[in-house]
């Protein structure tokens, strides 16, 4: 065991704070529409332009293949210097559909889209979750019939946040009639300007309008658009989901971090006092969490079902995190600011990408060995 | 690589090691029998000498390799005396008592862990033993036994085995170094770690066998959501233990602040699961026939011997360049 930064990564490092706190904007972006989407394209084009956009991907898709050590030094400088959240509408394009792409798209899609991600041109959104299919997601309707070379999608998505300004969607569709559960499922490529899609805004309950529902109406979709084989887009679904756990959520991690010294600052309180007895909780569990971040990235071997555990730690951590600040703020909870709006948005930390309840049943069914539950 | 959170091949062999033994000489069912541990097979391993030089009768280790032992100590339930007898050591190392040292390191001296209560010392499972150390606050201090006289007092659930000394104390010397405090802490919450990961085990596997309505209880989300709530814990204490030993082995600026949270999660973690895996047991679970009782009764011992908090007082090693101010 050990964790030795070379005088190589040290030096990355100096690079990578000179370079945010010279050049990462100082506010907060904008939080939905248009100007959220101008603010993230403006802020990843600025990162591309000095060579700070898809540090870990490959070098021939125009990544600059960074090993993970200095990933993490990259995510660690960002959030110290409060660069704007990795959560905004470009993290879909760069975390998920990107290196879902690199590992099964076709030569001719990684021409079309893998610079205009890195660049910022593309945004992406992700057409998983359905009213009928949230936790059980294979379980989904939307269909997709081969017509000629086309696929013809009838159905509805939803929760799919920032569909509203997404060119592109990863759309996850049944295109084997009759099949069912995992099989007969394909992952296509969705232009959001073709006919036949509306998209309906939802106002989340931190009054910011980021996800939608989508619906589709004979939309076509051209053939060459499936990624992976037709019919095998569950094994590419996974592999998308398999970013996220690893490498994606690793700024998000360590933000809780910052946020908990911010949350000290905004207290000060005597250490012996009840809220300062919460916060040095909160800022040992934060500690853990950095901890296991470091583990999942240099311990072999992680599987999906590790990143449960991961996943769940921060969630619970997170909402735990803006409840305290709800508590120190008094009165001024009530007000809109950025903790209040954290605060609010944190719920859907156990909902969202799998619900806690979800990762438990995955943790105690795949990691501990317990038996399923019987089917209805 | 530069970075590497898996265990090395050394790091495995000592602790298939050292499972061997305890597998072998310290099962949990010898705690049926009621009798002190006999830590002569623990000493001959060289489990209270891992850390030390080769040169001092050690076996050359270091403060990673003994954490992980003391996770299997803490998992098989040995004797506080196995932690008082590691920092005794040191301590006397530190104070130039070198012969004392090397006895303690190998097995010779009996150390035993004492906590002040009131005006008296409470000894744990120290009824025979020559040398005391004192933890609790920001020092440890070491104690000489021998003259005094020790007054047996009922422990804990009639399991924790307690004596208690009185008058003035033999004071061999103190530390309040906070190098030797967090050596020490390491090494007690790694313990904890280990009782926090047997609790989860020991309940997995009784939601596996025992049946109820029918079926396997660990089937019903009510039982498997306990069993994955102690898994996250015990994972996230698990990694900051190691992110926390390897900091304090190779002298990082951040060793005291992982120490530091490691000092607040560990018992909260351990308490929580020896809970959770009582409850599941039911019944049983609170009869002293099975063995839950023992690790939750050694998770009250062992939060004794952590020193003081001090979480809020230092610098965090991932702090923002800027205040909050200054960006809204």
């Amino acid at each position: 065991m050990q964790l030795d930064f070379t005088q190589d990564d040290e030096a990355f490092r100096v690079s990578a704070r000179e370079w945010l706190l010279a050049n990462a904007p100082r506010k907060r972006g904008p939080l939905d529409g248009q100007s959220a989407r101008a603010f993230a394209q403006a802020w990843l084009s600025q990162c591309h332009k000095d060579g700070w956009s898809g540090i870990g991907w490959p070098k021939e898709y125009g990544g600059r293949g960074l090993p993970t050590e200095k990933i993490i030094l990259w995510y660690e400088e960002y959030v110290r210097a409060r660069a704007p959240s990795v959560l905004d509408c470009t993290f879909v394009s760069l975390n998920h559909a990107g290196p879902t792409l690199i590992a099964c798209g076709t030569d001719e899609q990684k021409a079309y889209h893998l610079r205009r991600i890195l660049v910022g041109d593309s945004i992406w959104c992700q057409g998983f979750s359905e009213p009928g299919s949230g936790s059980d997601l294979a379980s989904l309707t939307t269909t997709g019939l081969v017509d000629g070379d086309h696929l013809v999608v009838n159905g509805q998505k939803i929760w799919t946040s920032y569909a509203d300004i997404a060119d592109f969607q990863e759309l996850l569709i049944r295109t084997e009639p009759g099949s069912k559960r995992h099989k007969g499922l394909s992952w296509v490529i969705c232009d959001m300007k073709s006919e036949g899609i509306t998209v309906r805004p939802i106002k989340n309950m931190a009054g910011a309008t980021h996800f939608a529902q989508v619906f589709y109406d004979n939309v076509r979709i051209p053939l060459s658009n499936v990624v992976g084989m037709l019919h095998d887009g569950w094994r590419v679904a996974m592999t998308t989901l398999g970013f996220e756990r690893k490498t994606a959520a690793m700024g998000l991690q360590l933000e809780l971090s910052i946020k908990i010294e911010d949350l000290i600052a905004l207290a000060e309180c005597p250490p012996g006092s009840a809220i300062g007895k919460q916060l040095a909780e909160l800022r040992a569990e934060a500690a853990a969490l950095r901890a296991m971040t470091y583990r999942t990235l240099f311990k072999d071997p992680v599987t999906a079902s590790d990143g449960s555990l991961m996943r769940l730690y921060f969630a619970e951590l997170s909402q735990r995190i803006h409840r305290a600040a709800m508590d120190i703020l008094g009165a001024d909870a009530l007000t809109d600011s950025t903790w209040t709006h954290d605060y609010l948005e944190s719920y859907s930390e156990t909902i969202a990408g799998g619900t806690a309840e979800i990762q438990r049943n995955i943790i105690a069914e795949r990691i501990l060995g317990l038996p399923r539950e019987q089917p209805a | 690589m530069t970075c590497d959170m898996n265990y090395n091949e050394d790091q495995r062999q000592i602790l298939d090691a050292a499972n061997a033994l305890l597998n072998t000489s310290y099962p949990l069912s010898r705690l049926q029998e009621e009798k002190p541990d006999d830590l002569t097979a623990l000493a001959e391993f060289g489990a209270f000498a891992l850390a030390l030089p080769e040169e001092r009768g050690g076996t050359g280790f270091t403060i990673v390799e003994e954490a992980l032992v003391h996770g299997l100590l803490g998992r098989h339930l040995i004797s506080s005396r196995a932690l008082a007898n590691p920092i005794a050591a040191r301590l006397a190392a530190r104070l130039g008592r070198h012969e004392i040292a090397e006895q303690v390191a190998a097995g010779t001296l009996s150390v035993c862990a004492a906590v002040p209560a009131d005006d008296s010392l409470l000894l744990i499972d120290g009824a025979k033993a020559t040398l005391g150390v004192v933890f609790g606050g920001r020092q440890v201090i070491l104690i000489a036994l021998e003259e005094l006289p020790r007054e047996g007092v009922p422990g804990l659930g009639h399991s924790v085995v307690l004596s208690r000394v009185r008058g003035p104390l033999s004071m061999i010397g103190e530390c309040t170094d906070s190098s030797l405090l967090d050596t020490s802490d390491l090494l007690v919450t790694a313990q904890l770690l280990g009782i926090a990961e047997a609790s989860r085990d020991m309940a997995v596997s009784y939601a596996k066998v025992r049946e109820q309505f029918g079926r396997s209880i660990g089937s019903f989300q009510a039982i498997k959501h306990h069993c994955a709530n102690m898994s996250v814990d015990a994972e996230a204490l698990s990694a900051l233990l190691d992110m926390a030993a390897i900091a304090v082995r190779d002298e990082r600026g951040d060793a005291a602040f992982q120490v530091a949270a490691l000092r607040l999660l560990a018992p909260r973690v351990a308490f929580a699961n020896v809970r959770t895996c009582i409850q599941i047991h039911g019944g049983i679970g609170f009869s002293a026939e099975a063995d839950a009782h023992h690790y939750l009764k050694q998770v009250h011992v062992l939060r004794q011997l952590l020193s003081g908090n001090t979480m809020l007082d230092l610098p965090a090693p991932l702090a923002p360049y800027t205040s909050i101010n200054e960006r809204n």
